[in-house]
């Protein structure tokens, strides 16, 4: 255990400098973007106001008034949560590949720790996980500064002023990052955690048996992608039903075979097949 | 029991090329035995099957009479012929890494082996020459306290006097005691001191002498019989 806490700080360290690069990107694309948005919005108005001879109540009956819904379904707001999530996808693969392929020979090291090789594992699949956990919680961090933006930008007569957690509930995309229960989040994170230990499975297939083990590897993500979905595909094709609560048992069954499937696989092959 | 490392009918093929066709050989504790053959002729892969970094197809390794598990990595170390860690690290991070990792890392020798090889803590390894980025991954490696050392080409592409430091260091107290297997082609370097030589040719070994028998008792040194092996 305590050399899993040491992997994974030293991951998270290895990390660090390109996450912190991430969030201040991500920190001053919204912010500008709420800037230029808000402002936009208080140009037109007082265009419409000052010189077109529109009252304000008509203005805001027109366009409505500004909030925060303006902000996020906008590509200054999607956009960088669009590039934070490429990012991190990409790391889920970069995580691994760049022991093997950097201006070293890391690996070597790595593997040749007297610790059980399903530290490094875990360790890489934590750091993704707390990385993104960190990322939401920057959001939401950043959601309440850029209101703050907005109220200092658009008089209260012209703005309609939100919760971050009605916007959370108001918008598709936020909903699932920032689940609203207990049930929601454990489902929206368990779902993105048995994602990274299929992943780390498949790229260990490919370390291990490297161009037969990408074959291995997508077929194995295919027979779990395919076993997950299947009680859902059933109940559509009308083959069976099942009650919510039943579907969420299977669904959890099924997640658990999956990812214990997954682990079973990832320390065999770290223990016996994986290369240098 | 006895302390070394059995290697016993290794096979191992890379895609159809067989490169390994039944390679058994033995390592005593206390000896330096060195395995000599043409490149291409798997040194490497043999060496990265006894540290379980590449899988064999068929055959045992035993170090010490047992499999090697997570706990030999505390009495075996290889140094191969790249340093084995980031580029951006300090000596002195890699030196806190080690020893937060491995109780038989040992802090003394370290900086012992500092001195010897006059590196600096603030190095980076990145801005390290290739001779003392060698030194460096010899210090790494040696700073175990481990029975057993493997030793991939430490000579490789280094200047003489760098290759004159390191081999100094198979005549100190660094090595003594210990069971080293060494790979090598500058065989000039360290041939007084090898123990045993393992010939290694077309994936199976060829020849399997000790160095110092065939000095004694024939007068040849080892590339002299490398000539009549390899018929050079």
């Amino acid at each position: 255990m305590k050399n899993f806490f040491k992997l994974l700080n030293f991951e998270l360290n290895r990390f660090m400098k390109l996450f912190i690069i991430l969030l201040v990107t991500i920190a001053v694309i919204q912010i500008i973007g709420t800037i230029i948005l808000a402002r936009s919005y208080m140009m037109q108005a007082n265009q419409a106001v000052l010189q077109g001879g529109m009252s304000q109540q008509e203005f805001i009956d027109m366009y409505s008034p500004f909030s925060m819904i303006h902000v996020i379904y906008s590509l200054w707001f999607m956009g960088p949560i669009a590039i934070g999530v490429a990012a991190l996808m990409f790391y889920v693969f970069f995580i691994w590949y760049r022991d093997w392929f950097a201006r070293n020979t890391f690996i070597y090291r790595l593997l040749m720790l007297p610790t059980s090789r399903m530290n490094i594992f875990f360790s890489k699949a934590t750091t993704i996980m707390l990385t993104v956990l960190a990322m939401v919680a920057y959001q939401v961090i950043l959601l309440n500064i850029e209101k703050t933006i907005v109220k200092w930008l658009v008089p209260k007569v012209y703005r309609q002023d939100l919760r971050v957690v009605d916007l959370t509930v108001g918008s598709e995309y936020l909903s699932k990052v920032l689940p609203q229960g207990i049930v929601e989040f454990l489902i929206a994170y368990g779902l993105g955690l048995g994602f990274i230990v299929v992943i780390f499975t498949v790229i260990l297939f490919e370390r291990s048996y490297r161009i037969k083990g990408i074959i291995f590897g997508l077929l194995y993500a295919f027979i779990a992608f395919v076993l997950f979905v299947l009680p859902l595909s059933l109940q559509l094709f009308g083959c069976i039903y099942l009650y919510p609560m039943e579907t969420l048992i299977v669904q959890i069954v099924m997640w658990i075979i999956i990812v214990g499937a997954s682990l079973i696989l990832s320390r065999y092959l770290l223990k016996n097949k994986v290369t240098v | 029991m006895n302390h070394m490392i059995e290697v016993k009918d290794i096979h191992k093929s890379f895609g159809r090329k067989k490169v390994l066709k039944g390679v058994s050989f033995t390592a005593q504790k206390g000896e330096i035995t060195c395995l000599i053959g043409v490149n291409g002729v798997g040194k490497t892969t043999v060496m990265n099957a006894i540290m379980n970094l590449t899988p064999m197809n068929r055959g045992e390794i035993l170090i010490d009479g047992e499999k090697i598990n997570k706990r030999s990595y505390e009495k075996i170390t290889f140094i191969p012929d790249t340093i084995t860690m980031l580029p951006t690290m300090r000596i002195q991070d890699a030196f806190e890494f080690m020893n937060d990792y491995y109780n038989s890392w040992n802090q003394e020798r370290a900086e012992e082996l500092l001195n010897f090889f006059r590196l600096q803590k603030s190095d980076r390894i990145a801005e390290l020459s290739k001779g003392n980025k060698a030194k460096a991954n010899l210090l790494l490696g040696l700073a175990l306290d481990v029975d057993y050392v493997l030793m991939d080409e430490p000579f490789s592409g280094i200047d003489i006097f760098s290759r004159e430091q390191i081999a100094n260091v198979f005549t100190s107290h660094l090595i003594e005691d210990r069971g080293v297997i060494i790979t090598t082609h500058e065989i000039t370097d360290i041939e007084h001191l090898i123990d045993k030589v393992v010939l290694l040719d077309n994936g199976i070994v060829v020849k399997e002498f000790n160095a110092e028998e065939v000095r004694e008792e024939q007068g040849k040194s080892i590339v002299d019989v490398m000539r009549e092996v390899f018929r050079i």
